[in-house]
């Protein structure tokens, strides 16, 4: 065996095991991907510069550690590097660290209130899920999605997503809570009931 | 023994620490438990965010399953194909090889052959900088 086949073959073998491992994931990154862009197009290429991305520092990853997380980690920056630019979005605050725990102190919410919510999101048709997510703030956005539709940690998504922890849990919070007011608008369009505070 | 008096408004505020099973990593965690155990009205509350949240899971889950299009699992293949053929990395493989060949042949003529080999390969990989 000559030096030039072993590069070859070295090559391929690890393209081959790139695909073998990464390439099962590429279903739920093009879910993840839509959110994040809002078109089937951006979702595609995003989804194909992240596997490129992902296969050329494929040798940096550590074998035996969270290889979804990774590909999530490169899905997020390369969107948030690139494909926003240029998009406008909604601002969120500066001052998100303190007001979650502080300023929404909340008060109870009436029986009447609570089940005609639950009421809501039970009925409410996916085509108003999907709306009332594109709607919030991207930031909130990511965070939502990465928690509640893949199941990762906060801890997991200040790793991915590259923000301290603190400021995930305040945008989590701060992302179901701006979802849910927007399926009760939609709720009440539609004409259910759906109470808030009393 | 100090006690730190909490208020509703508080517990409620930290609720989502306790949807997701990190209220340990609050510093009133302790004072926000005893509140819960003792004020039916902020346990009814958590119970409700427990379930408003498991719905909105749930429904975000149910929604969010969108299929890639056939044709992109194709199209990520050839591009990986093509990245690997062509400048994306660079190898460089330096291998090292010794073969140590004994002969002894004791008083009786018999001959004893003995093959040792050592083989080493290491393989660097260097990123070529996209575009």
């Amino acid at each position: 065996m000559t030096s030039k086949d072993l590069v070859l073959e070295s090559a391929a073998d690890r393209t081959s095991r790139f695909e073998r491992d990464a390439l099962v994931f590429t279903n739920q990154l093009y879910a993840a991907a839509l959110r994040y862009t809002k078109n089937p197009e951006d979702a595609r290429d995003l989804v194909q510069d992240t596997y490129l991305k992902a296969f050329s520092s494929f040798h940096q990853f550590e074998e035996g550690t969270n290889l979804r997380a990774w590909l999530y980690r490169v899905l997020t920056t390369t969107f948030i590097n690139s494909y926003r630019k240029g998009q406008r979005q909604p601002q969120i605050s500066n001052n998100e660290l303190e007001d979650w725990q502080v300023a929404e102190a909340q008060s109870h919410t009436s029986d009447q209130g609570k089940s005609a919510e639950m009421e809501a999101l039970e009925k409410l048709p996916d085509s108003d899920i999907k709306r009332a997510l594109q709607e919030i703030p991207e930031e909130f956005r990511i965070v939502v999605y990465l928690a509640d539709v893949e199941g990762f940690s906060y801890k997991e998504i200040a790793e991915i997503v590259g923000s301290p922890a603190g400021t995930v849990m305040s945008r989590l919070h701060r992302g179901r809570k701006q979802l849910r007011e927007k399926l009760a608008d939609y709720a009440k369009e539609l004409g259910y009931k759906v109470g808030g505070s009393e | 023994m100090s006690y730190i008096e909490i208020q509703c408004g508080d517990v409620l505020a930290s609720v989502i620490f306790i949807i997701e099973g990190e209220l340990q990593e609050i510093p009133q965690a302790e004072a926000i438990n005893t509140h819960i155990t003792t004020c039916g009205a902020c346990a009814a509350e958590i119970e409700h965010e427990r379930v408003m949240h498991q719905l909105l899971q749930d429904a975000l889950k149910r929604t969010c399953d969108e299929q890639a299009p056939e044709d992109l699992h194709q199209s990520i293949h050839n591009q990986l194909r093509a990245q690997m053929a062509g400048a994306g990395t660079t190898e460089v493989v330096t291998q090292f090889s010794m073969t140590e060949i004994s002969i002894e042949i004791d008083e009786f003529g018999n001959v004893e052959h003995r093959e040792i080999q050592i083989e080493q390969t290491h393989i660097q990989h260097f990123i070529d900088d996209e575009k």
